[in-house]
């Protein structure tokens, strides 16, 4: 059996739009507005004059270490206030009581109630929501099961792993139904298959209409679940659309890959030729190409090994790192 | 009605969080520590009455101004916030619809009753083993011993509202700063919240039969009140200003 997701773009992420002339009526509970924000931490910039608006659907955010994306998220969860600008979730104030009704916040830390079981920590969270005892209990339930922790809700929070407690920090923050779901770092240490799970629940998410906001520093986690993309480095947005834009941009990146072959000289003689190449190296059986377009280089050289027949051992990108690639958009923003 | 629940639901938290933690278990240490004292000093013995209430009032004065009451306050007061700030748990009650001075409000009242009850609670357990004079004892100085404890708590709570590590700071304060402040001579030792509890325990023993040492000015008894009350209030006050505008950057 195939299954086809059809997955809803109902509102994209509009970057340095005029959020502030925008119709105030038409702003939905789930969007969360950025406009003109700046936050200064003493001396240092933490974010720095951000205009944006996320709608629903998911957005991935994605910088290096440092980039701004947890006070982005901090900012959006009203525990810290802008410098300048400001935050709304819907038409309220991100720090204000009734829009943190409409927010689940997951922080990026493992810390929990490390004395309470899994099911009594999401528990004593919906109950600080307000809701009646019953209510509290099943919704405590159903959301331990949406998130496949059913069967070890009972086990105390210090003898759980770090994928389980990812687990639990999603379920208290789906567990009153927030329309906006501000989630940093939401897969560290969980394994591929509850990574699938996890998405799977995200898209149902942004399947319902909810505006779904997930931090990252690597890139391929962001690729399989983000509708919307927006890059941020040293504070500052420095690119955003969706993947295949984000795509784009970073094909044209300069990149070094390391190809470890039987016979390189005849391989190195055959890709240099290539118009993609731009140089290449050889040392023993180790070549290093230096390559823009690096899709359309990969796919030349499955080519070249299947028409030539060269024997490829290995092939690394050595510069494929979150880093390099957030450097590489950081020059474009410069330079544009 | 919903926000009254999640406020209850807090007040629940915060209380249970104190009441099993390990804090609780090294306050009830010295206080158990002093009740051995009592028994192997024998104040029930001494005779008559009027030394043995100076014997045992002194033994109060110096063990719950200076040391038991400033710890109780201590466990409760710093870790029913900070606690949640040094476990990084604070943010999971920030990003909750409760207002922030409700946050800091079930704080303070969880650790109320758990400060009050132990140093009340310890304090009618020492003047049941003295007898006689024990119970007057109790009959004279609970209201003294209420006001300490809630000035102490109430100074804890702003310096866990205020600072990184609180625990810390506030032992260091309580069992070497307040002391050496409040028996410095001249007017220093009006800005320790020790000097006005042991000015009114001595004012209210004075009837008894307390004496009150060589060269310790006392205040009135009604001063004595006021500076413990607003002491109390303001650093109430501060805490909750302070809780409300400052940002916690440690939280993740």
């Amino acid at each position: 059996m195939v299954t086809i997701r059809f997955r809803r773009r109902l509102l994209p992420l509009v970057l340095n739009d005029d959020v502030m002339t925008a119709d105030s009526s038409a702003v939905a509970e789930c969007e969360v507005t950025f406009a003109e924000v700046t936050k200064f931490y003493g001396a240092v910039i933490g974010l720095n004059d951000l205009t944006c608006r996320i709608g629903p659907g998911i957005t991935g955010l994605l910088g290096s270490n440092g980039a701004g994306k947890s006070t982005l998220l901090k900012l959006a969860s009203g525990q810290l206030r802008p410098t300048l600008g400001e935050v709304r979730i819907g038409s309220l104030r991100a720090d204000s009581t009734a829009a943190k009704r409409l927010i689940g916040y997951c922080p990026d830390h493992a810390h929990l109630y490390e004395e309470m079981t899994g099911e009594d920590f999401v528990r004593t969270m919906c109950a600080l929501h307000g809701f009646p005892w019953d209510e509290v209990c099943q919704r405590t339930t159903e959301v331990l099961k949406e998130v496949g922790m059913s069967d070890r809700a009972r086990r105390k929070l210090a003898g759980c792993s770090h994928g389980m407690r990812q687990r639990f920090k999603l379920a208290q923050a789906l567990v009153h139904d927030p329309q906006v779901f501000l989630l940093d770092e939401p897969m560290t240490g969980i394994d591929p298959g509850g990574r699938q799970e996890i998405n799977d629940l995200l898209f149902r998410l942004a399947d319902q209409g909810k505006t779904v906001l997930v931090s990252s520093h690597i890139l391929s986690d962001i690729e399989t679940l983000a509708d919307r993309i927006l890059v941020l480095g040293r504070g500052r947005p420095i690119a955003s659309g969706s993947l295949p834009e984000i795509r784009r941009l970073l094909d044209d990146r300069p990149l070094l890959v390391e190809i470890i072959a039987d016979d390189p000289r005849p391989l190195a003689a055959d890709l240099v030729a290539l118009s993609q190449v731009q140089g290449c190296d050889v040392q023993g059986n180790r070549l290093r190409v230096r390559t823009k377009q690096a899709a359309e280089f990969y796919v030349q050289v499955q080519n070249l090994v299947l028409q030539r027949g060269h024997t490829i051992r290995q092939m690394q990108s050595l510069d494929e790192g979150a880093e390099a690639v957030f450097e590489y958009l950081q020059q474009g923003k410069h330079a544009s | 009605m919903n926000s009254l629940r999640a406020f209850a639901a807090l007040l629940r938290l915060s209380f249970r969080r104190l009441l099993w933690s390990v804090n609780t278990l090294m306050v009830l240490l010295p206080v158990t520590g002093c009740g051995l004292f009592i028994l192997r000093r024998g104040f029930h013995k001494l005779t008559p009455p009027e030394t043995a209430f100076d014997a045992f009032g002194s033994f109060l004065l110096f063990v719950f101004s200076s040391f038991l009451i400033p710890i109780c306050a201590l466990g409760f007061g710093t870790t029913a916030l900070g606690a949640e700030r040094e476990e990084q748990t604070l943010v999971f009650l920030l990003t909750r619809p409760i207002p922030r001075w409700q946050v800091l409000l079930a704080k303070i009242l969880a650790s109320i009753p758990l400060s009050c009850g132990l140093v009340m609670g310890s304090f009618a357990c020492y003047c049941w083993l003295v007898g006689p004079v024990g119970w007057l004892a109790l009959k004279i100085y609970w209201p003294a011993m209420i006001g300490m404890t809630l000035a102490y708590l109430a100074l804890f709570h702003l310096f866990a509202v205020a600072f990184r590590h609180p625990t810390m700071l506030a032992l260091v304060y309580a069992l070497f700063m307040e002391l050496f402040v409040a028996n410095l001579p001249g007017s220093v030792k009006r800005l320790a919240i020790n000097y006005y509890g042991r000015s009114l325990l001595y004012g209210l023993g004075a009837d008894s039969g307390l004496k009150v040492p060589k060269g310790f000015e006392i205040v009135p008894m009604t001063q004595a009140y006021g500076m413990l009350a607003g002491i109390t209030v303001g650093c109430f006050l501060v805490a909750f200003l302070f809780f409300q505008w400052k940002e916690y950057r440690d939280l993740t």
